[in-house]
């Protein structure tokens, strides 16, 4: 098994950031650099159906909040009407997964080859021996400088300065896609995980090698970008709070607005109206902001 | 279906997360160094750097008779640790503390053994009392006449070729790019050399010079004296084998799975041979063969004069460790575990001795037995006449 993951997934992609290195006058860091913008464009169509994926389903979600409510004690009849709603919306329900899927093996054969190609160690150079085809550029370019701007890329940053980027674009890229919940518990459990995930990853950069980091800082980056021109700005980065549970179930049941019930109470319809109010502005934004 | 959806987005999320977390273990796994010390031998004891960061002195005959370790003239000595950054994990999930290891085989110089450190960035050269260590917390005992290079905590690159010894002057090549001659009395350097990249390799002398190669591509040749460069030369690709000289040429294995033949005068090529990967122990040359083992599983016997192919055995693993020769045959040894005897005019196979454990430190021949320190933490003394495993020590069962 292991080795048939070798051949077809990382000896391709190591031997490509190698020869890269070779073309791009034996700077690994650009090689890294490079890849990962060419990995992440190869993907892009992948990634642009998953983000609309997501974007749609979270569009639904009022409604099948709704549809839950309404037959949560008939399950038949709750996913008749479900594959109804999608089926009327037009959405594969798997359609978000299956792109998360396939780039999956892609993204760790490419955080393999960065550790398999910087060889650190005198054994882990040996092991490089058996993955390497016999093309000039990879036997050229081979043992990789790992000097690239300040960084030692075998090494960690000793600085701040990586750990902060990765925890920065990390955080920036995660608030981009992570809706603010509706739930107390859940939005404390949201906060905690955009949150936490950065600041791990932060600390993991101080542990390991600078091309490590590089390549999740540039992998964040053009996360962020796509995210940003696919879905038409910075999305949730931009909604702090989130809506109160039971009326944004009352407010937004469909695509329009509904009419507040003049038999409420003032304080009732004070609520109401600011939550209108959000949901209107969220209407007019978009669910990313647009 | 809903909630079916939420559920394989929740266990997607859940197995994405091992992953990482996998990744992050393994590859914290994968960096961490062990070494591959070969043998040293002086007045019937050997002496080599053991794969748990020890050095030990050992007595064959001692080992042969299955005596207590540690027997007369034998012992044991912890390789100070001196701050260097271990592995290149931190608390993530490796002890930060200095890791310790030896590539280098020690060499000996009168009453010292001296000793190449690895310490991820950092080495030392050490020099130990041959008879009993007299470190003291780590601090070298100086009425021993022994020694650190530099001294106290401070440190140059990291140590994996071995030292060279000639004429008073110990040269070693580190990874911070320097040759270093070393007066092994005092330990103080002599000259230092820079060659502008990193050094794995170990420096070969010949006459007053001494030739160091780095992994720049490049190829120097340095006055011994004082460590001015007398030439210079630059391969397609860096050089992944020490250099060895032998008549007028120098031979060198490179990173793009050639072997070069280099006049040791100009630094201009000779010759140069393909191989099916790279060329990584030191090759041997003999009576005007050179023997290269390479990691493609093949040990090759090649002209010295012409460059010309003369014979190739293969074996069933890549050839890391440096053969050794006897008067008739050439051994070597596989990262498999086999230690192969072959008749060195015409490489047929003389005799194999299986040992089961990858071999990748240097092999060494005294009389008919051959000393193998494997990667079990296992040395085995062999006869090589009779290919039968005379005894063998494990440190690692040594409390």
């Amino acid at each position: 098994m292991a080795d048939i993951w070798n051949t077809i997934i990382l000896e391709p992609v190591l031997n490509s950031l190698i020869a890269l290195t070779n073309v791009l006058g034996g700077s690994f860091g650009l090689a890294i650099i490079v890849l990962t913008v060419v990995v992440r464009l190869a993907l892009f169509p992948l990634t642009v159906r998953q983000t609309q994926s997501t974007k749609a389903m979270q569009t639904l979600q009022p409604k099948i909040q709704e549809i839950q409510k309404k037959y949560a004690k008939d399950q038949q009849k709750l996913q008749q009407e479900m594959m109804k709603l999608y089926k009327e919306a037009g959405i594969n329900p798997l359609g978000c997964l299956w792109p998360m899927l396939i780039q999956l093996p892609i993204w760790i054969a490419l955080y393999q080859s960065i550790m398999q190609a910087l060889a650190a160690t005198p054994e882990s150079l040996l092991s490089l021996s058996q993955h390497l085809y016999s093309w000039a550029a990879v036997g050229h370019a081979i043992p990789l400088s790992d000097k690239f701007l300040w960084l030692n890329l075998s090494r960690p940053d000793p600085n701040l300065i990586l750990a902060i980027l990765v925890g920065g674009t990390m955080w920036v890229q995660q608030k981009m896609v992570t809706p603010p919940a509706a739930d107390p518990r859940q939005r404390s459990m949201t906060n905690l995980t955009t949150t936490m995930m950065p600041l791990m990853f932060g600390l993991f950069t101080l542990s390991f090698p600078s091309g490590l980091a590089l390549y999740w800082v540039v992998s964040n980056i053009i996360g962020i970008v796509i995210q940003y021109f696919v879905s038409g700005g910075w999305g949730y980065l931009r909604t702090p709070t989130a809506p109160k549970p039971p009326t944004v179930e009352k407010v937004i049941p469909a695509q329009k607005a509904p009419v507040v019930q003049p038999s409420k109470t003032l304080q009732k319809a004070a609520e109401e109206s600011k939550t209108l109010k959000k949901a209107s502005d969220e209407k007019k934004r978009g669910l990313f902001g647009r | 279906m809903a909630n079916f959806l939420k559920r394989i987005k929740q266990r997607l999320s859940l197995i994405a997360a091992l992953i990482v977390l996998s990744l992050l273990v393994v590859s914290c796994a994968g960096p961490t160094f062990q070494g591959w010390s070969g043998f040293a031998a002086s007045d019937g004891v050997l002496y080599f750097g053991g794969i748990d960061g020890k050095v030990y002195a050992i007595s064959p005959t001692a080992r042969s008779q299955n005596l207590n370790f540690p027997s007369q003239g034998e012992w044991v000595f912890n390789i100070p640790s001196f701050g260097a950054p271990g592995s290149i994990c931190g608390p993530a999930c490796a002890p930060a503390s200095a890791q310790v290891s030896t590539y280098a085989t020690p060499v000996v110089v009168g009453n010292l053994v001296c000793v190449g450190i690895y310490a991820g960035d950092k080495g030392k050269l050490i020099a130990i009392d041959r008879l009993a260590p007299g470190y003291t917390e780590g601090v070298p005992l100086r009425s021993k006449g022994e020694w650190t290079y530099p001294s106290g905590t401070k440190s140059i690159g990291a140590i994996v070729g071995t030292p060279v010894v000639a004429e008073g002057t110990i040269y070693i090549g580190t990874s911070d790019g320097k040759l270093y001659a070393i007066d092994p009395v005092y330990g103080e350097k002599k000259w230092e050399f820079d060659t502008g990249g990193k050094i794995w390799t170990s420096p070969a002398v010949e006459g007053g010079v001494v030739y160091i190669s780095n992994y720049n591509r490049k190829l120097f040749a340095a006055s011994r004296t004082d460590g001015t460069q007398i030439w210079q030369t630059e391969l397609p690709s860096s050089i992944s084998s020490s250099p060895v000289v032998s008549g007028n040429n120098i031979y060198v294995g490179t990173f793009d799975n050639h072997l070069y033949a280099i006049d040791k005068t100009n630094g201009k090529e000779v010759w140069n041979f393909e191989g099916g990967n790279w060329f990584w122990p030191t090759p041997i040359v003999k009576d005007g063969a050179v023997y290269a083992g390479c990691l493609d599983n093949k040990l090759y016997a090649i002209d010295a004069g012409s460059g010309k192919e003369l014979w190739q055995f293969i074996a069933d693993g890549p050839i890391v460790s440096e053969p050794v020769l006897t008067d008739s045959s050439v051994v070597i040894a596989s990262k498999a575990g086999d230690i192969y005897v072959l008749d060195s005019g015409k490489g047929d196979l003389v005799k194999s001795i299986h040992i089961g454990f990858p071999v990748m430190a240097p092999l060494f021949l005294e009389g008919n037995m051959l000393y193998v320190h494997a990667g079990s933490l296992c040395v085995y003394g062999i006869d090589v006449v009779s290919g039968e495993k005379a005894w063998e020590f494990c440190y690692s069962s040594i409390e």
